[in-house]
């Protein structure tokens, strides 16, 4: 393993940015559903990617801000480092090489129901609380919606169902101890949820803020940088409502433009800093190694 | 940046290549970033970065970093110097003046010790306050160096297993290059080739205030370029942005970076 550790600062605030690992997606139609197999080799040829695989890489952030340790999302969780011959669930190991201690976490953001963000909330065991001295909070409309049994029997099998019952065994693993929030308010000091839902119907981003500078931190509003980017339009299988999710996708990718704004992926390169800009009739994202 | 830092545009244009690549307004960002190489028999360390440096916590980590990556400096066996700069070789000393490296044969470029350990080349640069300096601390940290520590090099042979040098001279007379050859697989390590890409790649013209041979570094810059652009090689730079790595491209008369992700497994 190569320990990924990454640290900038947005005025007061450290921001250390982890990686947890990879996955290799296929290249194939199941991955759009609004254009081809095809269509995707094409564009990821066009980026000068390999066009028969996407590597997908997860990148939880902690924050030092307010004398307060503050860990957005979790990764696919220690319990995946096994399965996956060790290529994800390495949020923990990264965690330690940056010298931070998991039991002086003090808040755990998520910033939406997805495994890839909140799985790693458990231990290995699946049971006990990988964070165990941490609040963890949860975009309200995101707990309301997954917590409701009536929208679980109204959930479309496979995917969805799946999902439902992912967050159940979570969160109900952790007695459903959470602080719902709310968006445009303080989660933590110096950070603002902005609602960004369509890639789930609470999904959120952040705005941080400190000594006159700002990132965004996108969470999943755009996923495979040479994919959704340019190609802002396109619906990929794990957008819940796909029309929303692009809509939102360009919303927030124009306003990054116009206030040239640095956002913090999830899903991009490492270490996930970058600025968008304008290119043709989509984005193109530039790395960045500091705000 | 300083003034006048590239010879031969104003500092506004020099400037304005910065901002588009989004580095602090008014400001270059040069990052150091040497190399560590597992050969399987040796491990090889090109470049030592600027040293101990208590006054700049930002700059001189290297020794820190090793620590975080489980290298021991003791079980370096090979330091290789791409050219005598400051900030590529100062690393070797402690920073009360021991070795950084105490088992390490240290290479150096047979052209850049003679140009440097020249006094006659000494007294000519008397005038030029950047070269006299650079001149002295070649010396100073050289000085108490066991003479059979240091091993002089030539272009064109094997340095280390699989590591051969380059003639990249123009940067500074002796400035080397290294190609990294495993299996089937190669990597071009270009030292200072190019200074930071995101001005000297983007107009590879441009005189970086470093070069002895500015016009000579500008032709080796664009020799090792085609070459690299044309082979699609991978391309290591010292002062890349971290982690370093990337494949050039051509782009009309310039180059264009197109950095490599960070890989989360080995």
């Amino acid at each position: 393993m190569t320990a990924e550790v990454y640290r900038y600062k947005v005025g007061d605030i450290e921001v250390t940015v982890l990686s947890d690992g990879f996955r290799d997606v296929p290249v194939d139609d199941k991955y759009l559903s609004n254009a081809s197999a095809e269509d995707l080799a094409a564009q990821l040829k066009a980026e000068g990617r390999p066009t028969d695989f996407m590597r997908n890489t997860f990148s939880p952030i902690v924050l030092k801000t307010g004398g307060k340790t503050v860990l957005f999302d979790t990764g696919n969780g220690e319990a995946q480092v096994g399965p996956s011959k060790g290529e994800r669930g390495l949020l923990n190991q990264n965690l330690a090489a940056a010298g931070i201690d998991r039991n002086k976490i003090d808040v755990v953001v998520i910033s939406h129901f997805h495994g890839d963000h909140v799985n790693g909330l458990l231990n290995a065991d699946n049971k006990t609380a990988a964070f165990p001295n941490a609040e963890i909070k949860v975009p309200a409309v995101e707990w309301k919606f997954w917590m409701d049994d009536g929208e679980k029997s109204k959930a479309s099998p496979g995917r969805m169902t799946e999902l439902f019952a992912n967050n159940r065994r979570m969160f109900d693993a952790l007695g459903r101890k959470v602080t719902p929030y709310d968006w445009d308010k303080e989660v933590v000091p110096g950070v603002t949820a902005i609602g960004t839902p369509g890639h789930s119907i609470g999904h959120t981003s952040y705005i941080v803020a400190s000594g006159g500078k700002r990132v965004f931190v996108q969470s999943d509003v755009c996923n495979n940088a040479f994919v959704f980017a340019p190609r802002p339009d396109w619906h990929g299988f794990f957008d819940q409502d796909p029309p929303q999710a692009a809509a939102t996708r360009k919303r927030i990718y124009d306003m990054l433009v116009a206030d040239k704004l640095p956002v913090q992926a999830f899903h991009f390169p490492f270490p996930c800093l970058r600025m968008i800009e304008k290119s043709g009739s989509g984005y193109r994202t530039v790395p960045i190694s500091g705000v | 940046m300083p003034k006048n830092w590239v010879r031969n545009v104003s500092d506004e244009q020099a400037l304005a290549a910065a901002a588009a690549a989004y580095m602090p307004k008014g400001m270059v960002r040069v990052p150091f970033n040497p190399q560590l190489i597992n050969t399987g028999s040796k491990l090889v360390l090109i470049d030592t970065g600027v040293g101990p440096s208590p006054q700049n916590p930002r700059v001189g980590q290297l020794m820190a970093n090793l620590a975080a990556a489980g290298v021991d400096p003791k079980s370096v066996d090979i330091v290789i110097m791409s050219h005598l700069h400051p900030d590529h070789t100062n690393g070797i000393k402690t920073a009360d003046g021991g070795l950084a490296f105490p088992n390490a044969e240290i290479l150096v470029p047979a052209m850049d010790w003679a140009f440097w350990m020249s006094d006659e080349n000494a007294a000519k640069a008397e005038s030029n306050p950047m070269m006299k300096n650079y001149f002295a601390n070649v010396r100073r940290v050289y000085n108490n160096v066991p003479a059979n520590r240091v091993t002089k090099y030539e272009w064109g042979k094997e340095v280390a297993p699989g590591i051969t040098a380059i003639d990249a001279s123009g940067h500074t007379p002796g400035h080397t290059a290294f190609t990294v050859a495993s299996g089937n697989s190669r990597v071009l390590i270009q030292s200072d080739v190019t200074n930071i890409p995101e001005l000297f790649l983007r107009n590879p013209e441009w005189h970086v205030a470093f070069d002895v041979d500015a016009p000579k570094a500008v032709q080796t810059r664009r020799k090792f370029y085609d070459m690299a652009s044309a082979e699609k090689a991978l391309v290591i730079g010292f002062h890349f942005p971290f982690p370093a790595m990337g494949y050039v491209e051509k782009d009309g008369t310039n180059y264009r970076l197109v950095p490599v992700a960070w890989n989360p497994a080995i």
